[in-house]
């Protein structure tokens, strides 16, 4: 029987010759288990082959990995600093065309020579505060990349940007604009949806703008910098805490929900929309009001069919925010012999908000939550949960109220979640196109 | 063609063809449309020299080069969908598709790889909106058997189609997405093709294989022959853009005097990439690209290839063998039997009609050819039931055969078939008429004569007993 451990060693060129006589020479890739070999030919192709059907191997040579050096930045004393914080995603990796390996590259040195052309807006600093799918952060994320941004802050830099995977990127920047608290200059949020190693990749416009956009825009806060079509052409500088991803896979998949974007950022031009009202740089001291881990928070949905059991393990919960239908509706009225049911949703929600904050979100996406509409809409009011007449996203309604919590007194907090602390609520709903 | 001799020149030739499967794309589930009109879609993108490609000194300069040209694709909904315009991962890998290139595979005595991996092969010239293309390694070390011996195929490969650039002006280069990502075979041959008729040998072979499995597609476009070709003192040299085979010898012969010509000038030549031209000859068309720069296509899981699968699939019938059969079994002609051969409806018609398969052959493939030719008509009004409603009334004696083209022509016009018109006459129910035509018109000659008479009852009568009844009565 062949042995493959002994035989065959990753990162090698071997030759092997398989049991129908079949001669492929290449080099060994790490995905290269003991039942099947991985091999890179020299035409470029890869392909399995198992290990049982292998009749003998030579190796040829140890594969030596260049590691190639590269020279050092030199710092431009005319150019402002920007500071780059990555957490992972597709925007800082590199393929490894040798093998097929994502690396990470997150140096200044590594930024510059995957995206030259920011080099010539600024002196680039770049950090990895962690290397993760957004998908699998928690709130210890969002604190990590605070505490990191107040480094930046102190060093003087003109902006910063945060990288992130697309997934959970609208609840980080809802998250930091709540936790940095007088935050005197820009703080840019931006990601790919196509990853850097392909020539079409977002990420180079993406990066550039909100480089441009940190850099030169007279702004204090934090927003969100992605493509604002499916072309190459501008992109949208984004409320932090009204943003949705909407499509699982378009570049322009992050749209300003209830609200117009903040700017339009070409490699040219920076144009601010006139509705918007944000911040201006400023010297105000940045205070860090982070979020505490120990909570615990849900989002729920209400549909059709809802069982009211699903609210159960919320009662060791510390707050809950229900995505209800249309204007902050949901099945909560027993009308007929099939929905005594919704009687008990309605009792257990009534027992919950008595322990712990419930707020009502829309899960129509756009649009304000007024509960005095519908009959069973005030019964969900009645029942003592927050929200009439906000327009948050749930994704945001769900960060702040874990803020709120965090740092403040119970008793406060009501009056806070429905106050507009960071442009998360608009005050008037504009109509938009 | 024998005025060189090749194998003193160290002559190597190895033949590379892409042809287009019949079947949607390869990895989505749009159609394979080609010549998709009025586009609805028109987006533009930038496509950048992504650093490291060209070593990371010098990706700064390719992208200064790369920055201001755009590229502008347009699309139809009907063909193109966000994963054609490079908004949405790839599916999984056409089964289909697969389907055919191991059938091809399997034909060419190739052996499938345990295991296909997909990959992204680096394209930069914008004919991919992803700035690469997804490409498969799906068999190696196959062959096929020449005149002139063996030719071993190298690999066998599936990938998808690039899209067609239709415009290339200052700052900007237009593509079309309706051919991006039909699924295409990849064909490659070693070196050992040994002269230029040789060359359009091997063509013709793995074209016929091609066309055997009757699932790819047809007509211009759909498939591309590139050879590569060098001699003793010369570089590799490859030439794309055969417009038939027949070009190939004669194309192949100027090259290789070309080449001969330089090295007798001592002109010294870079491997490079030549255009066949329609007076034979070829012109300079680009440098040969370096070794193409492939990674993973992440998106997409490995393809393993269980023997259970593969003992699954169907070798259809060559072409080759099928003609042979059809000549010996129906006792046609080796010429006739190569066009039944892409007639689905010929052995059919033989099993239901009791009448001659040599004149189902005829009213399938002459026939035809002689409407149009005789009266310059299409014939694409003649269908499946003009013939059988022509069978069956030849089969129940009603008709003549030669009025079988006088009613298809009816039918090429367009008109419906009349079978009352062309009621089958018997001769000798016109005998004493022919008779007194003869006596009437003597000084006429027996095929003026003939001429009278099938004006009047073309189609109703047998024509060579009429002569009969002309010369006995002359």
């Amino acid at each position: 029987m062949f042995k493959l451990k002994k035989n065959i060693t990753i990162n090698t060129k071997i030759k092997i010759i398989t049991k129908d006589a079949r001669t492929f020479e290449g080099l060994v890739l790490p995905d290269t288990t003991n039942q099947k070999v991985v091999l890179k030919l020299s035409s470029g192709y890869n392909i399995g082959i198992l290990s049982k059907n292998i009749k003998e191997t030579k190796t040829l040579k140890k594969q030596i990995t260049k590691k190639t050096k590269l020279p050092k930045l030199k710092t431009n004393k005319n150019l402002p600093t920007i500071s780059i914080l990555h957490t992972g995603g597709t925007i800082a990796s590199k393929v490894d065309y040798e093998t097929g390996a994502v690396l990470s590259q997150f140096s200044p040195e590594d930024i510059v020579s995957m995206f030259p052309e920011i080099k010539s807006l600024a002196n680039i600093d770049s950090k990895l505060v962690r290397n993760m799918w957004s998908s699998n952060m928690n709130f210890n994320h969002f604190n990590l990349l605070a505490k990191a941004v107040e480094k930046e802050v102190k060093k003087g830099v003109k902006g910063i940007i945060v990288t992130l995977g697309t997934d959970a990127l609208t609840y980080a920047s809802a998250a930091l604009s709540f936790i940095l608290e007088g935050i005197e200059i820009p703080v840019i949020f931006t990601a790919s949806q196509r990853s850097s190693d392909r020539g079409s990749s977002d990420a180079f416009l993406n990066l550039y703008c909100a480089v441009k956009f940190a850099k030169e825009a007279n702004f204090a806060g934090v927003a969100i910098c992605m493509h604002g079509s499916s072309e190459d052409d501008y992109c949208n500088v984004l409320p932090a805490c009204k943003t949705k991803k909407l499509h699982s896979s378009r570049r322009n998949t992050f749209q300003p929900i209830n609200t117009t974007p903040i700017a339009k950022v070409t490699t040219e031009n920076i144009e601010f929309f006139p509705e918007t009202h944000h911040k201006k740089r400023n010297n105000s001291k940045l205070k860090l009001k982070l979020l505490n881990p120990k909570l615990k928070l849900g989002i729920l949905r209400f549909h059709p069919h809802f069982q009211s059991s699903m609210l159960e393990p919320v009662k060791k919960f510390d707050g809950l925010i229900i995505e209800g239908t249309g204007l902050g509706n949901g099945p909560v009225e027993c009308v007929d012999e099939f929905t005594k049911e919704n009687e008990k949703t309605i009792k257990t929600i009534t027992s919950l908000t008595k322990e712990i904050p419930v707020t009502m979100t829309t899960q129509c996406v756009f649009g304000r939550v007024n509960m005095n509409v519908y009959s069973y809409g005030r019964k969900i009011l009645d029942s003592g949960v927050w929200g009439n007449h906000t327009d948050m996203l749930p994704e945001t309604a769900f960060i702040k109220l874990a803020w709120l919590l965090s740092n403040y007194n119970k008793k406060d907090i009501k009056e806070l979640y429905h106050e507009n602390l960071r442009g998360e609520i608009s005050e008037r709903t504009l109509y938009n196109d | 063609m024998t005025d060189l001799d090749y194998k003193k020149l160290g002559f190597k030739c190895g033949l590379e063809i892409h042809q287009q499967l019949e079947t949607h794309k390869l990895f989505c589930n749009c159609p394979s449309i080609v010549h998709d009109s009025n586009p609805n879609i028109k987006i533009e993108r930038k496509l950048r020299a992504v650093a490291g490609e060209t070593g990371k000194v010098d990706a700064a300069a390719a992208y200064e080069i790369k920055k201001d040209l755009k590229n502008i694709y347009e699309a139809c909904s009907s063909s193109s969908c966000l994963i054609e315009l490079d908004e949405e991962p790839p599916k999984e890998v056409n089964k289909n598709a697969l389907d055919i290139v191991l059938q091809v595979a399997l034909l060419l005595n190739a052996k499938p790889v345990d295991e296909i991996r997909v990959m992204r092969k680096t394209v930069v010239d914008g004919s991919n909106v992803s700035g690469f293309q997804r490409t498969m390694l799906v068999a190696t070390d196959g062959y096929i058997e020449t005149s002139k011996g063996k030719v071993i195929v190298d690999s066998v490969c599936l990938e998808e189609e690039s899209a067609k650039k239709v415009e290339k002006k200052d700052g900007h280069v237009k593509f079309r997405l309706d051919r991006l990502g039909v699924p295409l075979i990849e064909i490659a041959t070693d070196a050992s093709i040994k002269d230029p008729e040789h060359c359009k040998e091997v063509a013709l072979i793995l074209g016929m294989i091609l066309r055997s499995t009757n699932r790819v597609k047809r007509g211009i476009g759909t498939i591309r022959q590139d050879v590569n070709i060098s001699i003793k003192g010369h570089p590799r040299v490859e030439i794309k853009g055969f417009q038939d085979l027949k070009s190939i010898p004669k194309i192949i012969l100027y090259e290789t005097k070309r080449e001969l010509s330089e090295i007798k000038s001592k002109k010294k030549t870079a491997s490079h990439v030549r255009k066949a031209d329609p007076d034979f000859t070829t012109s300079f068309l680009r440098p040969m690209p370096g070794a193409a720069r492939m990674y993973p296509e992440t998106d997409v899981p490995p393809i393993p290839l269980e023997k259970e699968f593969l003992l699954k699939i169907k070798l259809p019938e060559l072409l080759t063998e099928k003609v042979m059969k059809l000549e010996k079994r129906y006792n046609l002609s080796s010429q006739i039997a190569q066009e039944l051969v892409h007639n689905e409806d010929f052995e059919k018609y033989v099993k239901t009609f009791k009448i001659s398969p040599e004149l189902i052959a005829k009213s399938l493939i002459e026939i035809p050819k002689e409407i149009s030719k005789r009266f310059n008509l299409t014939t694409e009004k003649i269908n499946r039931s003009s013939y059988e409603e022509v069978f069956k009334a030849i089969e129940n004696k009603t008709i003549n055969e030669s009025a079988i083209l006088e009613i298809l022509t009816d039918v090429a016009k367009g008109n419906k078939i009349n079978l009352k018109k062309f009621k089958k006459v018997s001769t000798s129910g016109i005998e004493s008429e022919i008779k007194a035509m003869v006596k009437s018109n003597k000084k006429l000659s027996p095929n003026a004569l003939m001429g009278m008479i099938m004006s009047k009852y073309r189609g109703k009568v047998n024509g060579k007993k009429v002569m009969e009844i002309i010369k006995a009565n002359l």
